[in-house]
């Protein structure tokens, strides 16, 4: 966050209304923060990626259709699906991990916390920040996408309209990540964060694996390390519905549903971990 | 400023000579594209999916557009080497000994995407059936609701003259809702031609019953006027055979076996020859030792 930002927190409107006992205020600081993480990402040009991301679209549009034997709008969705999982990871993770470490390293995480601003507030806020950046990043791609189905189709495609729990999914995904990359960026250096959340990512996909090799070991104490893995480490693998979405296929009302209480579970309990961690971080 | 034009011309020789070099290199024929364009793929199916994370989808469509690439530059460089006389009929000419593996990654990593199942029954027959059919049985195992595969199945084993499997798998596909009435009929033509008459008669009274289109009545109608046919033919080859064996030689016309085809049961015309179901004189083959159709017969030949 700027100084400016900062400022803006400060601001004598919101500072002469503080009042802790009111949950109200409490919610606006946070907006406050969040409003400003989410300038930050803009002013740091994070949505830069649309325009690869566009120019992706355009040409496997093009393109697809001379060489895939028809098959063009499946790719089209797994593509364009893929490439927003993609980029969402790389924002979640390489804008997660400076979030706070940037308020630090440019010190003016000292004038915000000067002010009557708890520092789970301002994780908070930061982190809901980060999850508008991604929320527009995800919507713009997700009707891009739908407009290139379009084009392909020359016509309403229902593909457009099936992709969109997909689209959910994935950003429930990547708001899991940045309170991952969040977490880690509380008490580990931006770099070591980002390759730790990029290791969850990754194991996060093999939950499955996890839980058959908890089945398959032969000793008690190994079965519970991998089933406490299982359960312990984000079920990633929940939140990929890209190739049944580019078949048309979309996950059911209760398989949303339990993903995003999941995911929202999830979420609460990393930011609370990563509050515990950073209210007993020494910042002199 | 001096530096900036610097700069800029440091860029552009920097990248012609850098295209140069590539020019250069790609000159020297080493013949490594072709060895590596045969590679085996080192990793199988599972261990790929694992590994391509949640990206498994555009894994798929890239091993997807690899394997009809490999078949595209396959044709070509067939039709260079050959004047442009490429037949469909001889894909084994081709050698696409990549095809196989590439489909099984392919499906291995999207087993919902039916494209590649039927690509790879259209073409992997003449290279290998039994990779065509653990495809296609890869295939259906995924989508157990696709009637197509199991058509697709149906024909391989056809093909290869195993008509009780090809009756089991057309009969198998012809229970999915959705399934034309003709997977049934085709069930009952394999038990035909495999030898089982009656209970292809059964199937196809069955499915005639259970069907109000007038198309499949009349389908079914002429499916059994042609095993009312093959049934008279297996008889009178007997006969045929039995005058063969007797006579040391083959009968010269009808007139010779009409006595014999009369106590086989058999209809006979005025001049002593068996008549089909619609009444058309059989016709002597062979030089009198097999039966067949008559040309203008209604009888359905096929």
């Amino acid at each position: 966050m700027s100084r400016q930002s900062a400022d803006l927190i400060a601001a004598p409107d919101l500072a002469d209304k503080v009042n802790p006992a009111t949950t109200g205020v409490a919610s606006r600081r946070v907006a406050a923060i969040a409003r400003n993480a989410f300038r930050e990402a803009v002013r740091d040009r994070v949505l830069y990626n649309l325009v690869v991301f566009v120019l992706l679209l355009i040409a496997g549009a093009i393109f697809l259709g001379e060489i895939s034997a028809g098959q063009e709008a499946k790719i089209i969705v797994d593509l364009g699906l893929s490439a927003i999982l993609l980029f969402g990871v790389f924002i979640a993770i390489f804008v997660g991990v400076g979030l706070v470490y940037k308020e630090i390293e440019r010190r003016t995480l000292y004038a915000i916390l000067s002010k009557p601003i708890g520092r789970g507030q301002f994780l908070l806020g930061k982190y809901l920040g980060l999850c508008l950046t991604l929320l527009v990043n995800v919507a713009i791609m997700g009707v891009g996408l739908s407009l290139a189905l379009i084009y392909v189709k020359r016509g309403w495609d229902p593909l457009a309209a099936r992709i969109w729990p997909a689209i959910f999914l994935i950003y429930v995904e990547l708001a899991i990540l940045t309170g991952v990359a969040m977490m880690f960026s509380a008490f580990s250096s931006p770099a070591l964060s980002a390759l730790l959340t990029f290791f969850v990512f990754v194991i996060g996909h093999f939950s499955a694996d996890l839980k058959a090799l908890s089945a398959s070991m032969g000793s008690a104490p190994t079965r519970w390390v991998f089933a406490g893995l299982y359960y312990l480490l984000p079920n990633l693998a929940n939140y990929n519905a890209i190739s049944p979405a580019a078949h048309g296929q979309t996950p059911d009302g209760s398989a949303l549903l339990a993903a995003a209480v999941y995911g929202l579970i999830y979420i609460c309990v990393l930011l609370a971990a990563t509050a515990l961690v950073f209210s007993r971080r020494n910042l002199k | 400023m001096k530096r900036d034009y610097f700069l800029v011309l440091v860029i552009v020789v920097g990248l012609s000579a850098a295209a140069m070099v590539t020019r250069w290199n790609d000159g020297q024929e080493r013949d490594l594209k072709p060895q590596f364009a045969e590679e085996p793929l080192y990793l199988n199916g599972p261990a790929m999916k694992r590994l391509t994370l949640a990206f498994n989808g555009v894994a798929a469509d890239w091993f997807w557009l690899r394997s009809l690439q490999y078949v595209g530059r396959k044709i070509v460089s067939y039709e260079d080497a050959h004047e442009g006389n490429f037949n469909l009929a001889n894909l084994s000419s081709l050698d696409l000994r990549l095809l196989p593996s590439l489909l099984r990654m392919t499906t291995a990593l999207d087993p919902q995407f039916l494209e590649p199942y039927y690509y790879g029954a259209f073409i992997l027959p003449d290279l290998d059936p039994n990779e065509a059919i653990a495809l296609l049985n890869h295939g259906i195992a995924n989508n157990p609701d696709k009637w197509r595969l199991y058509q697709h199945l149906g024909y391989i084993y056809w093909q290869r003259g195993d008509h009780q499997k090809a009756s089991e798998v057309y009969a198998a596909g012809a229970r999915i809702s959705g399934a034309p009435p003709w997977m049934l009929a085709m069930s009952a033509r394999m038990k035909a031609e495999g030898g089982a008459g009656a209970a292809a008669r059964e199937m196809y009274i069955h499915l005639s019953e259970a069907s109000d289109d007038p198309t499949v009545k009349e389908m079914v109608g002429k499916q059994l006027l042609r095993l009312d046919s093959i049934e008279e033919r297996e008889r009178i080859s007997r006969v045929l055979s039995d005058y063969a064996a007797s006579r040391g030689r083959c009968a010269s016309s009808w007139k010779e076996i009409s006595v014999a085809l009369r106590a086989a049961g058999l209809r006979v015309s005025a001049a002593g020859a068996p008549l089909d179901p619609k009444n058309v004189p059989y016709r002597l083959i062979k030089n009198g030792c097999d039966v067949d159709l008559d040309e203008h017969s209604e009888v359905p030949h096929r």
